[in-house]
């Protein structure tokens, strides 16, 4: 998995590629990432999963992970561009009650603004 | 008026029914013209033959029975293709001829061998018109019909023996074969009788058997019967097979009983005409006595399996007894006595009655073979039993009559043997009459139809419109059960206006239709039930929907529903430890039938102790009892003590304690049925009903559970005196459940099927498994019910 990290319009964009499973041995989870930006104040944050082939239950459990922990503070995390399959995951477990997911990336940043 | 009269004065001795006194009083007088000339016959062949051969030539006598066969085999041609009036008419025609043969070749013919011809004309005479008539009575009657009647009919035969015996007694000395003149004349008065009755049946138009139909309109195999045809009829029931074999055993039984008496007879100097004309009559007095006041009486009140074993029992005491004394007269009259005597009365009548269930078709074969052919073919083989014995070394040491009574013995016991295998396949004949086995619909329903898969894809096909995560769960459901087939797919995929926009949404196709994914595009469905069931254990997972379903909770808006419905549904799925399945309760108390719908299904997977009273109180709320009661069901046998609890507690609501007992009957454990059969037995108000259909669903879907009868019938009195009047076979029907309470649940309720199909004969074959299924003291009180309901156009 790779994690790329950009700003855009006060928003900070994490562009996951790759698969996001527990098998994977990794230096930094995608929470401890965002739990880094909260630390320095940023507290609007956005997944990009165009790239993600494969995301299993260790992977939702860091989304959710990071989404408690923005909200926490106040902020908030939105996800966009997630695959068909982890769309119908979302549903079947009711996350999209509770996540606010976006078929793209402008539609996603400008609701962190209307609200 | 005369009408009236007649039948008040018969049913001063016998349970006839209005309507029924013409055709008793026509078989009555058949059966009394008949057999009077029988002991006329019989007689002059017994003393022509001991006077002109011996009791030592009786073998001979006895082997040609065996000619009856050929016999037999002219007489089933004859019975299949002529009407059954011609045919008997033409048999006593024949019979008056020969009688005046025979009476012309004894004037004036001196030939010893003469006695052995007649001896052969006499049995056929015997097992020719006495086979006719009892083929005509099986016609006529239903079982029920027959045991209430066979008494009285059969009480003619007996009184003709009396008459005919005593005629012979006082006229033989003086003109000893000029009494077949007086057989001539009683077999032209039964002709005038024979007529009469078909004419009388022909006005009531009574169908009878294939005989009766002209030959153009009988069906193929029907036409030409022989002997081989009677043959392989009887070969291929296992039923006839075993009658057969009882009717072997009692004709040698017989043959030796008969040889040991005429032994006897011969031996005091007393072989003549006139000492049998006497003898004959004495006996059958006995025998009408026992037939007309105790047969019908005897069998109805003890049964066709005991009704079968007096014979054997009876002959086997007197065949000891005349093993201890060989000489003496008076036990070898006695013994006779009681041979013919039985034999006319109660074992004829409980043998005709084991004809009644067969086929028609198969029946009057069967007693061709049998009746004609085996009986005599009995005399035959007891004949050369006896010649065998009567040759053998062992005779030096042991009295001749001893050694056949210690034969007798043993024949007696394979006779009862065959007796008690008889009276249970008798109960398997009546069963094969009533047709196919009660199936209950619940059972054919469940059977045919998924009510569980149904239900899901109606439930789905309505969130449809609800919400996407519900119907995303519905469709997972499914999916994960394999139900999710391509009918149900394209079902499900009927556009609607309510389809929710987002590309990404795979319940949408681009077009925003609804689509339904399949699963395995994206994973196959155990590893994506897998992955998700993780995800809902998942400790952020938690949190995060503990905090959403808060909010939901706390929103009264009615927008909330579709969301309260969604979570209901999910927590379904999740731990039951986990912090959001204790918010459960809080849907389960919510007052939105859907919701509770929901919320209630989980509870049924979760199956948690504390959501039982909640459940248990929703039985009282006709919008939700429906989903209350499948989800506690889904508890089972866990919680019978609560349910029983609730169904005992009288200050619990009604339609928790119905629900209550409801859902006992389906748990269905010993437990549980005891409880209901202590409420049925306490006659608990308004739950009769309930408890009476929660316990015959037991007994329906568990035959080997057994329930005491005590309790069972507890009340049954009053039950019985509250279906005094019934109006139809439905008003009787929680008579048949309590039946198939404490009896063989499928015989029950195959009696009640048939019963209520309310046709003479249906009814009349229901009662009579019942008859033989029902105890005693049970029988007493709902036969008359029964059998009072009669079939609409009788009751009309």
């Amino acid at each position: 998995m790779v994690i790329q990290k950009r700003e855009k319009n006060n928003v900070v964009i994490f562009d996951v590629e790759g698969e996001i499973k527990r098998s994977d041995t990794i230096d930094v989870t995608l929470h401890q990432l965002v739990k880094e930006q909260l630390d320095t104040g940023k507290k609007q944050i956005l997944f990009n999963f165009d790239k993600v082939e494969f995301i299993d239950s260790f992977g939702v459990g860091e989304i959710l992970a990071s989404y408690i922990s923005t909200h926490n503070l106040g902020g908030k995390l939105k996800l966009a561009r997630i695959s068909k399959k982890l769309f119908l995951i979302f549903q079947v477990t009711m996350l999209t009650k509770v996540l606010d997911i976006f078929d793209e990336e402008d539609t996603a940043l400008q609701s962190f603004f209307k609200e | 008026m005369a009408k009236r009269r007649l039948f008040k004065l018969l049913s001063a001795v016998v349970k006839i029914k209005p309507g029924e006194e013409r055709i008793a009083l026509f078989l009555f007088l058949y059966f009394f013209l008949i057999t009077a000339p029988f002991a006329i016959v019989k007689s002059i062949r017994d003393a022509s033959y001991l006077e002109d051969l011996g009791a030592k030539s009786l073998p001979y006598a006895y082997a040609t029975a065996i000619l009856v066969g050929v016999a037999v085999s002219l007489h089933a041609r004859l019975q299949a293709r002529l009407p059954r009036r011609t045919l008997i008419l033409s048999t006593l025609v024949f019979f008056i001829a020969g009688s005046l043969i025979f009476e012309e070749l004894f004037a004036t013919l001196d030939w010893e061998w003469l006695a052995l011809v007649y001896w052969f004309w006499a049995n056929l005479f015997v097992v020719v018109l006495t086979t006719q008539f009892w083929i005509l009575v099986n016609d006529i009657f239903n079982p029920r019909e027959a045991k209430r009647l066979i008494g009285f009919f059969g009480s003619g035969g007996i009184l003709g023996g009396i008459g005919g015996g005593l005629l012979t007694g006082i006229l033989a000395k003086s003109m000893s074969h000029r009494l077949l003149f007086l057989t001539s004349g009683f077999l032209l008065a039964c002709v005038i009788v024979v007529q009469a009755l078909f004419a009388w049946l022909k006005k009531k138009n009574e169908i009878l058997e294939v005989g009766t139909l002209p030959p153009d309109q009988r069906k193929a195999g029907d036409r030409d019967v022989g002997f081989a045809d009677c043959f392989q009829a009887v070969k291929q029931s296992h039923y006839l097979k075993l009658l057969a074999a009882s009717v072997l055993v009692i004709g040698i039984v017989s043959t030796f009983i008969d040889w040991q008496s005429k032994t006897v007879i011969v031996a005091a100097g007393k072989a003549n005409a006139s000492f049998f004309g006497f003898f004959n009559s004495g006996l059958m007095v006995v025998a009408f006595l026992f037939q007309l006041i105790l047969t019908s009486r005897f069998i109805e009140r003890f049964g066709l399996r005991v009704g079968l074993l007096v014979y054997p029992l009876l002959l086997l005491l007197g065949s000891t007894g005349i093993a201890l004394g060989p000489s003496l007269l008076l036990l070898a009259i006695s013994l006779k006595g009681m041979d013919k005597a039985l034999s006319y009365s109660i074992q004829q009548s409980s043998r005709e009655l084991l004809y009644i269930p067969v086929m028609p078709d198969v029946k009057y074969k069967a007693k061709i073979f049998i009746d004609m052919f085996i009986n005599r073919l009995a005399k035959s083989i007891g004949g050369g039993i006896l010649a065998v014995l009567l040759i053998l070394p062992i005779r030096q040491m042991h009295n001749d009559i001893v050694l056949v009574s210690i034969a007798s013995g043993l024949f007696i016991g394979a006779w009862i043997i065959i007796n008690l295998r008889v009276s249970r396949a008798y109960i398997s004949e009546v069963k094969d009459k009533l047709g196919k086995k009660w199936e209950r619909a619940d059972g054919v329903v469940a059977g045919a139809i998924d009510l569980d898969e149904v239900k899901k894809v109606l439930d789905a096909l309505e969130s449809r419109k609800q919400s996407p995560e519900l119907f995303a769960l519905h469709l997972y459901e499914l999916a994960k059960d394999n139900k999710l087939t391509s009918q149900i797919r394209q079902l499900l995929e009927i556009s609607t206006q309510e389809a929710s926009p987002s590309a990404a949404n795979p319940l949408l196709d681009g077009d925003q239709s609804p689509r339904v994914p399949d699963f395995e595009e994206y994973l196959p469905p155990a590893e994506m039930n897998k992955e998700i069931q993780e995800i809902l254990a998942l400790d952020s997972y938690q949190q995060l929907m503990n905090a959403y379903a808060g909010k939901v909770l706390d929103d009264e808006n009615a927008s909330s529903e579709t969301a309260k419905m969604e979570l209901a549904k999910a927590i379904g799925w999740m731990n039951g430890r986990s912090p959001l399945a204790a918010k459960l309760d809080e849907f389960l108390y919510d007052p939105s039938p859907k919701v509770f719908q929901y919320a209630a299904e989980s509870a049924g997977r979760l199956r948690k102790r504390e959501y039982v009273p909640i459940l248990a109180l929703k039985l009282a709320d006709p919008r939700s009892q429906e989903d209350a009661r499948a989800a506690l069901e889904k508890y089972g046998e866990a919680i019978t003590g609560t349910l029983i609890d609730y169904l005992t507690d009288p200050e619990e609501s009604l339609d928790i304690r119905k629900g209550a007992v409801s859902l006992l009957a389906r748990i269905a454990t010993p437990e549980a049925a005891q409880a209901l059969l202590d409420g049925l037995a306490k006659g608990t108000n308004g739950l009769e009903e309930d408890l009476l259909d929660g316990l015959d669903l037991i007994r329906s879907k568990h035959a080997e559970m057994t329930l005491d009868p005590d309790l069972i019938f507890s009340r049954f009195d009053q039950d019985i005196q509250r279906l005094r009047e019934p109006r139809s076979p439905a008003d009787l029907l929680p008579l048949f459940k309590l039946l198939g309470l404490a009896y063989n649940h499928e015989d029950v309720f195959r009696a009640y099927r048939n019963f209520s199909k309310g046709t003479k004969d249906s009814i009349a074959y229901a009662v009579e498994l019942l008859d033989n299924t029902v105890s005693q003291d049970i029988k007493q009180k709902i036969l008359p019910l029964l059998e009072g309901f009669g079939s609409p156009k009788d009751r009309a």
